[in-house]
């Protein structure tokens, strides 16, 4: 069973691949950051501009009735007493009409029962059992970010610090590219399904970054670790033994890999909502993490 | 051999803690899981920043309120130096608690300056129109009343506005009267002078009904000094025009005259009323605030959520199922891949999932969605670390070695990336657990616990187990740890 990656061959192709995979993420980003809805290089969600997101279930003998939005939107209208904020609601019927998801801009605790008091008045009854809503101030928002920020940063750091020592400056360094070139492609990704599918990003997926990260880098230090390895031990010559090197553990990556991504697939398919996306992120980051392992990062250690 | 036996008798005695601290200590679910409401307390300090001291005294105060309002099993955490997070399992309305915990409650008593009597009647019956006219206001509200009616509510404002020399600059109807209101008993506070009296003179409150109608009062009982400095003010105005202001928050909950007879030694017995309208719910929520005691800053709730036990369950069951399901499938691509091998590392994984649970419950830690996804991702990283073990194993194997070579030289060569990999991800663990917030901490304490008991699981119960299987003449076979169709190499 054995593998025959040709790195030393495709070394370019590998190259523009990852270059294309890069600049795609790139055009993301800054579409992003000049749509007018956005100006932000993510779609960022309420996590982290504050907002108010609520979920309730209505009480339905058989099956719910079929409503549009608008027209409890209409009757909100009617009966609240700041009429301004409803023009901001964003509401949406799941579930075979049954579960009613609403987004406003932050209200307080007072403005929210109110809401759902008048919902109950129009759309009632409802669950109270099931009912799921978040309310995050302005403020707090700005500092959720700023924190996420800074732990992704300083955790960056961390690792970058931690391989330089552990390898030599030449190995960190590409170790630390194709990290980057990880975490940017998954960043891209979640932009362009911001300007496509309104995909917003919250503080889990600051998380999977991080996690991202972490994978990354370990699965890049395996493979340098056995190139280390092989190259005090064999005789060939030195882009040869990369090569078996990465043919020597490609079958520990792939099956890492999968084993990981097993669990996130069935969190995926079976586990609820709030991960989906989430696990999603970490399912792309660790099939770039590893093909940048596998390929790109022992690409870049080649001479030409 | 003797040695690895030591180790299998210390495995199974870690499985039987673990089993035992499960059954006794059941694991702690968090709000996401199991329904309530969650706050997240902002402390507001204009001028530089939250210390330590200050911090600790917020605590301490909204600590004894939340057990004053009766609610059980609430958890109040610090946060970042100048957050509070404040939990109530099974509380689906965070409405009550938000209103009792938002309030300074600094409770004063005042006594009215000489010669301010007129001012003093103007201003409390201007309070007493804009009383009026917000309960005229929500009225209208309620019954969708034409806009003729608000008409005449903004009106009598500007009337009232006209008469204090003040203008709101406010948009909103109802935000003109709660400011102008809000200006007005502070122009009623400030014909009062303060006293050497306040709420830490204060050692209970209570409430009961009024005898002659609905409205409740609160009863304030003073300490040994505060009664006497009760009894000495009141002495100083009995039988004048001045009046004595009970004041909370910087707002007069009422103005009381003292009677003529008590000017001999004033209001003795250390206790006093506070009547002033109040409902049965506004009573015991100030008498909770009083009760325990005042905040040395404002607070703000930031953040709530809220989490219906229904979908609560919901959630649990959902990720339950995904986890469970997951876990089987890697099992089964373990076991179909690697055979003996494969089987250990099930092996090694179950006692890895026994181990981490236990952790959690001794530590403990609460578990939440978030945790739950670290649980899983730590998996996959125990996972990882039998991967690189066992491909060693079977490199050793092609090389033609012994099996007992091969498993004692695969452990010890893959031991260096196993730590690396393992150390990078401890240090972003580390890192988001100092930095994060309480959701992403949750994240950071499963994965770091996860990580380190894989170390242990991976590197050492997977080699006792395969150490214990390789005692016997029938597992000893190298074909049962090559792939099928490979074991001719």
């Amino acid at each position: 069973m054995n593998y025959n990656l040709e790195l030393i061959k495709n070394k370019r192709k590998i190259i523009s691949f990852s270059t294309f995979l890069i600049l795609f993420s790139l055009l993301g980003i800054l579409f992003s950051t000049f749509n007018t809805s956005y100006r932000k290089p993510i779609n960022l969600g309420m996590d982290f501009v504050g907002g108010n997101e609520l979920r309730i279930e209505r009480v339905c003998e058989e099956e719910c009735s079929n409503l549009s939005p608008d027209f409890v939107l209409d009757n909100l209208r009617v009966i609240s007493s700041n009429k301004n904020f409803i023009n901001n609601i964003k509401l949406q019927f799941q579930n075979n009409n049954k579960l009613i998801s609403i987004r406003t801009p932050y209200l307080s605790i007072e403005e929210s029962n109110n809401l759902i008091t008048n919902l109950d008045n129009i759309i009632g009854p409802l669950n109270y059992e099931s009912k799921d809503s978040r309310l995050i101030g302005p403020k707090l928002g700005k500092r959720l970010l700023t924190n996420c920020v800074t732990s992704l940063l300083v955790s960056l750091f961390a690792i970058s610090l931690y391989i330089t020592i552990r390898f030599d400056k030449k190995y960190a360094l590409f170790a630390l590219l194709a990290l980057f070139h990880d975490l940017l492609i998954v960043f891209g990704i979640f932009s362009w399904l911001g300007i496509i599918l309104s995909v917003e990003v919250n503080s889990l997926f600051a998380v999977s970054l991080l996690t991202i990260a972490g994978y990354s880098v370990n699965d890049t230090v395996v493979i340098f670790d056995r190139i280390r390895e092989n190259l005090k031990s064999k005789e060939e010559g030195y882009n040869e033994t990369i090569q078996l090197s990465v043919n020597e553990s490609f079958r520990r990556t792939t099956f890492t890999s999968i084993t990981t991504l097993i669990p996130l697939l069935s969190i995926i398919l079976f586990g609820s909502y709030s991960l989906f996306w989430f696990s999603l992120a970490l399912s792309l980051g660790i099939i770039v993490g590893s093909y940048s392992s596998i390929l790109l990062a022992p690409s870049l250690l080649l001479k030409d | 051999m003797k040695r690895r036996q030591g180790w299998l008798f210390f495995i199974l005695f870690l499985l039987t803690l673990s089993v035992y601290l499960l059954i006794n200590y059941p694991l702690q679910l968090g709000l996401d899981l199991q329904g309530g409401s969650q706050l997240t307390l902002q402390i507001i300090k204009e001028e530089g920043k939250v210390t330590r001291d200050e911090l600790e005294a917020v605590n301490s105060v909204i600590d004894k309120r939340v057990n004053n309002l009766g609610v059980s099993e609430s958890n109040l955490q610090t946060l970042g130096g100048d957050q509070l997070i404040l939990e109530l399992p099974g509380e689906q309305n965070p409405l009550v608690a938000s209103r009792v915990l938002g309030k300074t409650a600094l409770l004063e008593f005042r006594t009215q300056k000489e010669g301010t009597s007129t001012d003093l009647k103007s201003l409390q019956l201007q309070r007493f129109s804009i009383k009026e006219l917000i309960e005229q206001y929500s009225f209208a509200e309620k019954n969708q009343n034409d806009d003729n009616f608000l008409k005449v509510i903004q009106d009598n404002l500007k009337e009232i506005e006209q008469e204090l020399n003040y203008s709101s600059t406010n948009n909103d109807l109802y935000g003109k009267l709660i400011e102008i209101k809000k200006y007005v008993d502070k122009e009623i506070t400030n014909l009062f002078i303060k006293t050497d009296l306040s709420g830490k003179d204060l050692i209970n409150a209570g409430r009961r009904q009024e005898q002659t109608n609905n409205n409740w009062e609160v009863l304030l009982t003073f300490s040994n000094s505060g009664g006497e400095k009760f009894a000495e003010i009141t002495k100083s105005i009995a039988g004048t025009n001045q009046l004595l202001a009970i004041i909370l928050d910087g707002e007069s909950i009422s103005e009381a005259s003292v009677g003529n007879q008590f000017a001999s030694t004033g209001i003795t017995g250390g206790s006093a009323t506070i009547s002033g309208n109040f409902s049965a719910e506004n009573a015991r929520e100030l008498e909770v605030q009083l009760k325990g005691g005042s905040l040395p800053l404002p607070i703000e709730i930031v953040e709530t959520n809220t989490i219906g036990a229904l979908l609560g369950s919901k959630n649990i069951l959902k990720s339950l199922y995904a986890a469970i399901s997951g876990l089987i499938f890697v099992g089964i691509f373990m076991i179909f891949n690697y055979r003996i091998l494969g089987f250990v590392s099930v092996l090694s994984l179950v006692l890895y999932g026994f181990f981490n649970l236990a952790l959690y419950s001794l530590i403990p830690v609460t578990l939440t969605l978030p945790g739950i996804s670290g649980l899983i991702l730590s998996i996959g990283m125990a996972v990882d670390a039998n991967i690189l073990i066992f491909e060693r194993i079977r490199e050793e194997l092609y090389d033609g070695n012994t099996l007992t070579r091969s498993i004692d030289s695969g452990f010890q060569r893959a031991n260096s990336s196993i730590v690396d990999g393992h150390i990078t991800t401890l240090l972003s663990c580390f890192v988001l657990f100092l930095l994060g917030t309480n959701f992403v901490k949750g994240f950071a304490a499963t994965l770091g616990i996860g990580v380190l008991i894989s170390l242990f699981t991976s590197l050492n119960c997977s080699k006792t187990i395969l150490r214990f299987f390789t005692t016997y003449q029938s597992l000893r076979q190298k074909n049962l740890y090559l792939p099928k169709n490979n074991f001719s190499n």
